[in-house]
């Protein structure tokens, strides 16, 4: 009764002074019963990681010196925070996903100045940096793929792809902090890793390099694959994809090449088509990240495009979804041109009801069930060119 | 396949079987040698200089020829006569921000930034004379990317592994300011036999 007495008079001599002011009156909103509370400010901590998060690498072509990867949840469409990612940056998980590592460069006056190239490890739990590794100037700058940066299985090595346009790359111990070895590779470029200690590059004639080092982090042996792929008449793209037993690449004519690198040496086997003889030529994969498998459910999902020479990097108006034991395509899923635009990266998590993200030409990142293609989600803020995704 | 495609193809693999792959490795290095020194030369820089400094920014080229109406290698149409537009006949297969719209032209790179020395190489069809040229990419240098007049186009483009026909890597590597600023296409003469 007393507050109900107070509020009145409140009110009324707010409405006096209003009438005071412009001789109109006017109703006051009656105030809350208790003010709210001080608030503490502090840093939001992370909550438990989910297979549904996708890093998102936007390599923020323009301005490119400011490259940044997104954590982003795919259930509830949050973005959980950002790691800082330099220039044309190759990005990483570690194999027990506590780390991201970021391989990158900075000039000292931001545009200009010294360069620096460096690897820096950022702690997935809290997002912040942990540590880095200052590397010769000498990393390939270029998009993001699986090989710019690797961890070897056990995490005693990484490795880095360096291009200068000499090709080589760059021995780390990532728990010393420090760069054990450079290893010339002859003109074949980019680290596929495999193992505890091997290191494979793709090579200009189609095959693949094959570095073993020793415990020590330099080269022990060294050997070249049978042909892979023909660069002349069916150039392979150099975004392969992780799955069960190694990588599968994708030609630009559609062929499917998957290598299996649990043996000392890579094994090759027999290639097989994502296209029909009829649409061969006419329907082609393309974009930045034209790829993706869930390795439980043994799935392929490719980004598909109507196009000819020189479309390689078109985004796709399709996804195509195949099953990597039968080679069935499983489903053509058209891509809405005005919502999610042609996929130009495209990433599937690891789960049973997996989630499949997908980045179009216009920078929308949409969140489909990869199960059955239902759109569930469009978002138009993960940056200006996100590229790549990487799983958690 | 390009017919000029076609002959290098056929001569480096004459080269291959003919020589080992170290010597394959010191001949490319001699080339790469020879394609980074290029731009220093100065009967190469003055001639350049001459192009540039006579006529304002692409007026001598071919493409200024009236416009008409084509499609990819056919007659020419307003777009592959505009350095300003992707569609510029000598951008064939660029894949970054155009020089033209950020105070350069299709030939030079804009005040204050510095030429990469090291290039790739490509051969585009010019619909206004109907003839191919052999173009030189080169990316201008030492400046955060100009962020105008993004062009990707990628005829006969390839991956990594085929460095000199790769347009993805920044080929400011090399630069002592190594950032990557714009893109140029610069005609080093024709590509027909």
């Amino acid at each position: 009764m007393r507050t109900l007495q107070l509020r009145a008079a409140l009110t009324a001599l707010l409405v006096s002074l209003a009438g005071l002011g412009d001789g109109s009156a006017i109703a006051a909103e009656p105030l809350a019963t208790e003010p709210l509370p001080a608030e503490q400010f502090t840093i939001q901590s992370l909550p438990s990681r989910s297979p549904h998060w996708v890093y998102v690498v936007d390599e923020a072509f323009y301005n490119e010196i400011d490259a940044r990867v997104r954590l982003f949840d795919g259930d509830s469409y949050r973005h959980l925070g950002q790691i800082d990612a330099g220039f044309n940056p190759g990005v990483i998980q570690s194999p027990d996903g506590s780390t991201t590592a970021v391989a990158t460069t900075y000039w000292a006056r931001g545009g200009h100045g010294e360069r620096t190239d460096v690897v820096e490890f950022t702690d997935n739990s809290t997002l912040s940096i942990a540590g880095e590794i200052v590397l010769p100037p000498k990393r390939v700058q270029i998009l993001p793929t699986y090989f710019n940066l690797a961890y070897s299985s056990d995490s005693r090595f990484m490795y880095v792809a360096y291009v200068t346009p000499a090709a080589s790359f760059g021995v780390l111990d990532p728990a010393a902090r420090k760069v054990l070895a450079e290893i010339d590779t002859a003109g074949c470029v980019l680290v596929i890793p495999s193992g505890p200690n091997r290191v494979s590059s793709l090579c200009d004639n189609g095959r693949l390099l094959t570095v073993t080092l020793d415990e020590h982090g330099q080269e022990a042996s060294r050997a070249l694959s049978d042909a892979l792929f023909d660069p002349d008449t069916d150039p392979l793209f150099i975004q392969g994809v992780p799955d069960a037993t190694g990588y599968t690449f994708l030609s630009f004519l559609g062929q499917v090449h998957e290598v299996d690198f649990t043996g000392p040496q890579p094994s090759i086997r027999p290639p097989w088509s994502l296209v029909s003889s009829a649409e061969r030529g006419h329907w082609r994969p393309g974009g930045e990240q034209v790829a993706a498998i869930n390795r439980a459910l043994g799935r392929l999902y490719v980004s598909m495009h109507r196009g000819g020479e020189g479309s390689h990097k078109e985004g796709g108006s399709e996804i195509w979804v195949f099953d990597l034991k039968t080679h069935r395509r499983l489903a053509r899923w058209p891509m809405a041109k005005s919502s999610v635009g042609a996929v130009v990266a495209l990433q599937v998590s690891q789960d049973e009801a997996p989630l499949l993200f997908t980045a179009g030409d216009h920078r929308a990142v949409a969140v489909f069930d990869a199960l059955t293609g239902k759109l569930r989600h469009v978002d138009s803020n993960l940056g200006q060119s996100p590229w790549f995704f990487l799983n958690p | 396949m390009h017919p000029l495609d076609r002959i290098v193809e056929k001569s480096s693999r004459r080269l291959a079987q003919r020589t080992s792959r170290r010597g394959f490795v010191a001949l490319l290095g001699q080339v790469l040698t020879g394609s980074m020194l290029l731009p220093l030369l100065p009967i190469d820089r003055a001639s350049r200089a001459a192009a540039a400094g006579s006529e304002p920014p692409d007026a001598a080229s071919p493409a200024k020829s009236p416009p008409h109406k084509t499609d990819a290698g056919g007659a020419p149409n307003a777009a592959s006569a505009d350095p300003q537009n992707c569609e510029y006949w000598k951008y064939c297969a660029i894949d970054g921000f155009l020089c033209s719209c950020c105070g350069g032209s299709s030939h030079s790179c804009p005040p204050g930034t510095a030429m990469s020395p090291i290039t790739w190489i490509g051969t585009c069809h010019n619909p206004s004379d109907g003839r191919d040229y052999m173009v030189s990419y080169n990316d201008c240098c030492g400046k955060t990317s100009c962020g105008n007049c993004e062009c990707n186009r990628n005829e006969r483009e390839r991956p990594l592994y085929r460095l000199s026909r790769n347009n993805d890597v920044n080929w400011c590597m090399a630069n002592s300011d190594s950032n990557y600023h714009c893109s140029v296409s610069v005609i080093m003469g024709l590509a027909e036999q």
